[in-house]
């Protein structure tokens, strides 16, 4: 533990970044969506009451605009930050106290540098590649907005019923921007790079969307809301372990531990056993057509259905986190800019504005890509600890203490709980994949492209192909989420 | 207040066809600039916005997923097609030396364009559908989903039938290897420089597999 002190730091850093970055969202919200209207609502007319409405549909967008490039910087800076310690270096720590501002400092430097068009390109086409690299990354995580807020009446007006299939569409798009940087820019280097980008993102595209395919299966909808909401009470619950398919184990212990918990009112004429073999044992039966005494053979194919979409569903994880490095271009997967290789690929001819656009994009898919696993498999704003432990260990006394230490600003709306609680949750997965993220390109070395698409296609997409006919029948012999 | 009324009567009546007038005028000059530019690479980029404008369409329509299907194949599809593009042609030299083509060819090719129309309107004009006012079921995925996998699960099957022959069909086209007649350079390995052993087999100089 030598470096423990660099930790430290890293973790002071980590939260007064947080508390910069989810300040200023959550003061924008608030002024635009509510402090604003209500304001206006003093004023009987009606431009008023247009202009009211119109400032509350516009809050799930401007909080997007302002969380994109504080959020960047923050990732910027955590990431070298995080490189260095795992590199043995100190990392950025001049500027500002301790090199909070670095990445600000960079930021300036990059909007204020000549814009230049190198000669022989297409101009029109080398300005519009960045626009078409970062627009699909904004409108594209909206539905997100709506599930990762606990369906905030704010966001309602973002959610849509195919929700992650219009997130899959969005994010297919940008692609196209790196093949038109790389043409545009008349550099071998940037066209190799975008011929590279497409190739790889067609590949990897498929386990990514065979992935999550396999989780909306399991929970039996499109609608990032409802697949938020069904894995609520716990992490038995959540995506990653069975798709719901231990739900009955969390209400067999909620029953041995804390019966007297309000919510399971009705089940506490029935046993520990009994519940159990409800939710195992029976829909097994009910499956094969068993009869009254082979209910030992349909408890043991149960045990197995649930240990096989135990398995399935986190290598579904597994899967998705490979699919969404490569489509986002991190190491190992950045062929498309192998700096040693291609001198940084597609934006070799960038500069000034136009390649912070780039740097900001690459940066917000990654924790676009990061707050789409933990809504579809980590249980988007859930607590972790399953309800029935949280009520032993006195989570509602401190629910109520935090509450009522709370109560003027809920008074003045400035903060609802059951929103807050949920961005909680969220940010500390998100940044959790995040800071994994950085950990692996710590780690690994970059592919050779034959590797790319050799491990692409005759290892990742056969494997979700498996992964997904498994789960379609073992879903048969178990209560999954999709139906409750 | 009767102004906001005013406004919103106005809206639900007519905010539809204001949005499809925007999307046929974004659209309409677009398609014609798939046609007209000179530019193979640009037509392609191109035509990913016509086919972003036909999503907004299918999106006024009500059909979501159809608008999202849209979207996520044509982008990555068209993507794929420009690739192929720029690997078959080298687009900056023939920006110069395209040259319009011979009368015969005109006529022959304005007969082709106008067939083409006549038996697209005559398929989809008004007369042939009927009309319904009943409003869409929220759930319209669903109920295309249970169709695609009851109803129509057989035309459904042949099409992915389809799709893998020509798949495989592809994949046997990029495959073909010829064996080199002897006495002639082997055209793979002759952009390397083999000097007078020319035509040896030589393991350690495998054709690079291109990156699809």
């Amino acid at each position: 533990m030598r470096n423990g002190a660099e930790i430290l730091k890293l973790g002071t850093l980590t939260i007064t970044w947080w508390c910069i970055i989810f300040g200023a969202v959550w003061i924008a919200c608030y002024l635009v969506g509510v402090a604003l209207p209500m304001m206006l609502s003093s004023y009987d007319s009606d431009a008023a009451r247009m202009t009211a409405e119109t400032l509350k549909a516009l809050t799930p967008i401007l909080s997007v605009l302002v969380f994109i490039p504080i959020n960047a910087m923050f990732m910027v800076l955590i990431e070298r930050r995080a490189l260095a310690i795992f590199t043995v270096r100190l990392g950025p720590n001049r500027v500002g106290p301790d090199g909070y501002l670095q990445t600000a400092a960079d930021a300036v430097k990059l909007l204020f540098k000549e814009d230049i068009t190198p000669h022989g390109a297409d101009a029109f086409m080398f300005t519009l590649a960045p626009i078409v690299f970062f627009a699909p990354s904004i409108f594209g995580a909206m539905p997100l907005l709506a599930a990762v807020t606990n369906y905030h009446e704010l966001f309602q007006i973002v959610n849509l019923p195919t929700g992650i299939f219009f997130i899959l569409a969005a994010s297919s798009v940008p692609v196209v921007g790196i093949v038109m940087g790389g043409w545009a820019s008349n550099n071998k280097y940037s066209l190799v790079g975008g011929l590279r980008s497409a190739a790889q993102a067609i590949s990897y595209e498929i386990p990514l969307v065979l992935s999550l395919v396999t989780i909306c299966l399991l929970a039996g909808s499109l609608d990032v809301v409802q697949i938020a909401k069904q894995q609520s009470g716990g992490i038995l619950n959540w995506n990653i372990l069975g798709g719901g398919a231990l739900r009955g184990l969390d209400a067999a212990l909620a029953l041995k531990f804390s019966n007297s918990a309000p919510a399971l009112q009705e089940l506490s004429e029935k046993s520990f056993d009994q519940v159990l073999k409800s939710s195992y044992v029976e829909p097994t039966m009910a499956a094969l057509g068993l009869s009254a005494g082979q209910e030992s053979m349909a408890g043991i194919i149960a045990v197995v259905a649930v240990l096989v979409l135990i398995a399935a569903t986190f290598i579904a994880y597994g899967l998705y986190m490979t699919g969404a490095c490569a489509e986002i271009n991190r190491i190992p997967f950045d062929l498309p800019e192998a700096e040693s290789e291609l001198v940084s690929g597609y934006n070799t001819e960038y500069s000034g504005i136009k390649f912070a656009i780039f740097f900001l994009a690459e940066f917000t898919n990654l924790f676009i890509v990061a707050s789409i696993a933990a809504v579809m498999f980590l249980g988007g704003g859930d607590c972790p600890v399953p309800a029935w432990l949280g009520t032993m260990l006195g989570g509602p006394q401190l629910a109520s203490v935090i509450n009522q230490a709370l109560t003027p600003l809920i008074q003045i709306k400035l903060v609802d709980p059951p929103t807050l609680f949920a961005a909680i949750w969220v940010i500390l997965k998100v940044y959790s994949i995040v800071f994994f993220a950085v950990l692996i390109r710590g780690t690994l070395p970059r592919f050779r492209i034959d590797q790319l698409m050799d491990f692409g296609w005759k290892r990742l997409i056969p494997l979700s192909l498996i992964v997904f006919l498994l789960v379609v029948f073992a879903r048969e012999f178990v209560n999954v989420h999709v139906g409750s | 207040m009767e102004q906001f009324e005013m406004l919103k009567t106005w809206a639900e009546t007519n905010v539809e066809s204001v949005m499809f007038y925007i999307l046929a005028t974004i659209s309409i000059p677009l398609a014609y600039g798939v046609i007209l530019d000179r530019a193979i690479i640009r037509s392609g980029f191109i035509l990913i916005g016509v086919f972003g404008s036909i999503c907004g369409l299918f999106l006024l329509l009500q059909a979501q997923f159809l608008a999202l299907a849209q979207l996520m194949i044509y982008a990555v599809g068209i993507t794929l097609v420009i690739v192929i593009a720029l690997m078959l042609t080298n687009p900056r030299m023939e920006r110069t030396q395209l040259s319009t083509a011979a009368p015969a060819n005109q006529l022959g090719a304005f007969m082709v364009a106008v067939g083409l129309f006549m038996t697209i309107y005559l398929s989809v004009r008004p007369e042939n559908w009927t009309l319904s006012s009943e409003p869409l079921d929220s759930a319209n995925v669903e109920v295309l989903g249970r169709a695609l996998t009851t109803d129509y699960s057989l035309p459904f099957e042949f099409a992915s039938v389809l799709l893998l022959a020509a798949l495989i069909g592809a994949v046997m086209l990029a495959k073909a290897e010829k064996p080199p007649k002897p006495g002639e350079d082997d055209y793979e390995y002759s952009v390397v420089d083999d000097g007078p052993t020319a035509g040896d087999a030589r393991p350690d100089k495998e054709p690079v597999a291109s990156g699809r």
